[in-house]
């Protein structure tokens, strides 16, 4: 009974879009007629396919894209075989995954292997296949709005002809077994700095109508050869990482030194420096340790719990590309101008009630002298130089601690243990030579500041005496004469 | 202080050869401790970092004050030895000493440039100029070898003395070496070479003598006294 209802209104439906047809014959439309009799239910929105795990698709078909499709001039039955004009049967599906993989199969009665197998990626997907993995034509190349392969050219963006696979859950397979996803998170990578290239930009060799396959052995090699992409834009940056500890290890063959992705990222590149503390963050994940000590000291403190965005990260005594090898002598005696890039600058110490005095009296003093000249030595003479304290030998490196509250007495109490290590057997009063950043006053040195201050008048006196006397005695061989 | 006094027609004996070589010898150290210290102290200006690098570097423009250093204060030390054996055992007179006469005539020359006193001040062997630029250059050289050596053993010297005596002594090591250097620059300079008196050079402490003619305007006690000396024969002033 039902049976028959359904054909008579099949029959009906054909005849009315016949008419319709007739009507519209002067029309471009190419549609076989067993489509529009299809269309005449299938085309309007309502129809709805439910599988045995509750998961449901819209049995519609938009007739516009259809038209628009490579296969606008097949009839419905020569995809969907089971149906015909006179036969719509009932079938069941245990989800919509089963029936998609199932109706798919349908493809490879046109398209057959060894026709598509010329196209790498299609020889990828079919020796996936072969393993046994479910490989879904229309999930790439879509159903009833199937393109020509070839028309890429009708997709708007290059983007969105890559996404119509790699929107979908893909992966890439190493030599080694070990597996990546290849899916790109479009709203990701329309949010990053890179919002404006194409996929082909980076991912050069790849097009819609190339797309080589590629043979690493791991993922690891997969990564350092993708980041030598990025130096086809950020050339001035690559030049720099060459002379970093990381590119230096790398070139010793240790392959987990970090290259332009694994500190940036690759799709969801964004602007670095908006968020510091998310720079220390990319660090932390091979410098742990550091990362805590870090997060202790006196700037880490204040930019993990205050936010502060003045106290330097990282990147900030390191930099992001140059990197040198920080135990390195030369790394080491520019740090009193890393720390005088805040501690010199009132606007940025200024409001902490720090001094930017401390500079000054570092480089006016002992070490910062000698250290001066060791470096001018280095670069006119070429003379090695020795280690000369700076800042972070009594300060600390990553535990800097503040020098002024209750941390102030730990900080004195371990800066002998700091002098002994250049000036053995150093005596418990040997700090005190060494004025800790303060001018001589009466209340700080007074004894400094007493002898600086009898000197400054004494010495204009004796000039003047001097010169008065000699004058005097001219004048009076002047006259004298 | 001790030589032995020639009246010769012209010149008159004053330096013994052994004060020639002292004061050469001083000479050459000073200008080296000059050299390697003021530069040093004024270590930003472009002529002081050419003359360190020129010398291999700050370490060994260090090394060279330091050794410098130890010539000289064994030079100061001979010096002062000699003179106080001199006065003790040999009986020289202590004509270095300053008396209460030296500040009367500081007063008394000053009138007479002025035009106040007839006559200049009528000096021994040494003029109050002499004496007062001896005793300024002594004390200054002793400040800085005692400041000198608390500067180069800082961690000895720590253990029995606070820690602020090490930048005391560097404030007065350098600005009483800046004072020994204007002293000698401006007064010794002028009266050695560019007082119109002795223009273009006293050459007395070169020569070890000076012409009588000199003796008598600049020394003229210490002749009369050289006079009555050599006619008792006793031993000469030191």
């Amino acid at each position: 009974m039902e049976k028959r209802k359904r054909i008579v209104s099949f029959a009906l439906v054909l005849l009315a879009s016949c008419l319709l047809y007739v009507g519209d014959a002067a029309g471009s439309t190419e549609l076989s007629d067993e489509a529009q009799a299809c269309l005449s239910c299938h085309g309007r929105h309502g129809i709805i396919v439910t599988f045995q795990n509750n998961e449901f698709i819209e049995a519609y078909v938009d007739s516009e894209k259809f038209k628009a499709s490579a296969h606008h001039a097949l009839a419905c039955s020569s995809c969907h075989p089971d149906f015909s004009e006179g036969k719509h049967p009932r079938r069941t599906f245990r989800s919509k995954a089963q029936y998609q993989t199932k109706a798919a199969l349908v493809c490879k009665r046109c398209h057959r292997d060894e026709q598509i197998k010329a196209k790498s990626i299609h020889a990828v997907l079919l020796s996936e296949a072969q393993k046994g993995r479910a490989v879904v034509c229309t999930n790439c190349h879509g159903s009833h709005s199937i393109r020509r392969v070839t028309g890429a050219r009708r997709f708007t963006s290059e983007e969105e002809y890559c996404m119509k696979c790699h929107g979908y859950p893909l992966q890439m397979t190493f030599r080694n077994g070990e597996t990546l996803p290849a899916t790109v998170n479009i709203s990701m990578l329309q949010n990053s700095v890179h919002s404006k290239l194409s996929c082909s930009d980076c991912h050069y060799g790849f097009s819609p109508e190339e797309h080589p396959k590629r043979n690493f052995g791991t993922p690891r090699d997969y990564t350092l050869a993708l980041s030598e992409i990025c130096r086809r834009c950020h050339f001035d940056k690559y030049t720099k990482t060459l002379e970093s500890i990381h590119y230096t290890m790398l070139s010793q063959g240790n392959l987990e030194a970090p290259v332009c992705i694994d500190c940036h990222g690759a799709h969801g590149i964004s602007h670095i420096g908006k968020e510091r503390a998310l720079i220390a963050r990319r660090c932390q994940r091979c410098h742990p340790g550091v990362y805590e000590t870090y997060a202790k000291s006196v700037h880490g403190s204040a930019l993990f719990t205050e936010n502060n965005q003045d106290v330097p990260v990282c990147i900030d005594c390191h930099t992001a590309h140059t990197m040198e090898n920080p135990l390195s002598q030369s790394f080491q005696e520019r740090i009193p101008e890393m720390c005088s890039n805040c501690h010199a600058n009132e606007a940025v110490v200024g409001k902490y009630g720090l001094s930017t005095a401390v500079v000054d009296t570092y480089l006016s003093d002992f070490h910062g002298v000698t250290l001066k000249f060791y470096r001018m030595q280095k670069e006119i003479l070429n003379k090695p130089s020795k280690p000369m304290a700076v800042c972070t030998d009594c300060h600390g490196t990553h535990n800097i601690t503040s020098t002024v509250g209750p941390d102030a007495v730990i900080v004195k109490a371990n800066l002998v243990k700091r002098c002994q290590k250049c000036h053995e057997n150093a005596p418990k009063n040997f700090p005190d030579s060494w004025l800790s950043h303060y001018e001589p006053s009466i209340t700080r040195a007074p004894l400094v500041f007493f002898v600086k201050l009898v000197y400054k008048i004494f010495i204009p006196f004796l000039v003047a005496g001097l010169v008065l006397q000699i004058m005097l005695h001219i004048w009076r061989y002047v006259v004298n004469r | 202080m001790g030589e032995d006094t020639l009246i010769t027609k012209e010149r008159i004996r004053r330096f013994h050869p052994a004060r020639i070589a002292e004061h050469w010898i001083h000479v050459m150290i000073f200008a080296v401790l000059v050299c390697t210290g003021l530069s040093q102290r004024f270590y930003t200006l472009a002529v002081s970092q050419w003359f360190i690098l020129h010398l291999g570097g700050i370490d060994s423009v260090r090394i060279i004050h330091r050794f410098a250093g130890v010539l000289f204060s064994f030079g100061v030390a001979a010096h002062v030895a000699f003179a106080a054996a001199g006065i003790i055992y040999k009986k020289w007179q202590p004509s270095m000493v300053i008396t209460k006469k030296d500040f009367t005539d500081v007063v008394h020359n000053i009138r007479y440039y002025l035009g106040l006193e007839t006559v200049p001040v009528q000096s021994g062997r040494y003029s109050y100029k002499q004496k007062f630029e001896y005793w300024a250059i002594l004390t200054g050289v002793l400040i800085m070898i005692g400041t000198g050596f608390i500067l180069w053993f800082p961690v000895t010297i720590t253990k029995f003395l606070p820690g602020e005596i090490i930048p005391a002594a560097k404030v007065l090591h350098t600005n009483e070496a800046l004072v020994v250097f204007l002293i000698i620059s401006i007064w010794h300079i002028y009266n050695a070479i560019f007082s119109p008196e002795v223009f273009p050079l006293d050459t007395s402490i070169f020569t070890g003598y000076l012409s009588r003619e000199r003796m008598l305007l600049e020394h003229p006690l210490e002749l009369a006294e050289q006079k009555e000396a050599t006619r008792s024969n006793s031993p000469a002033p030191s």
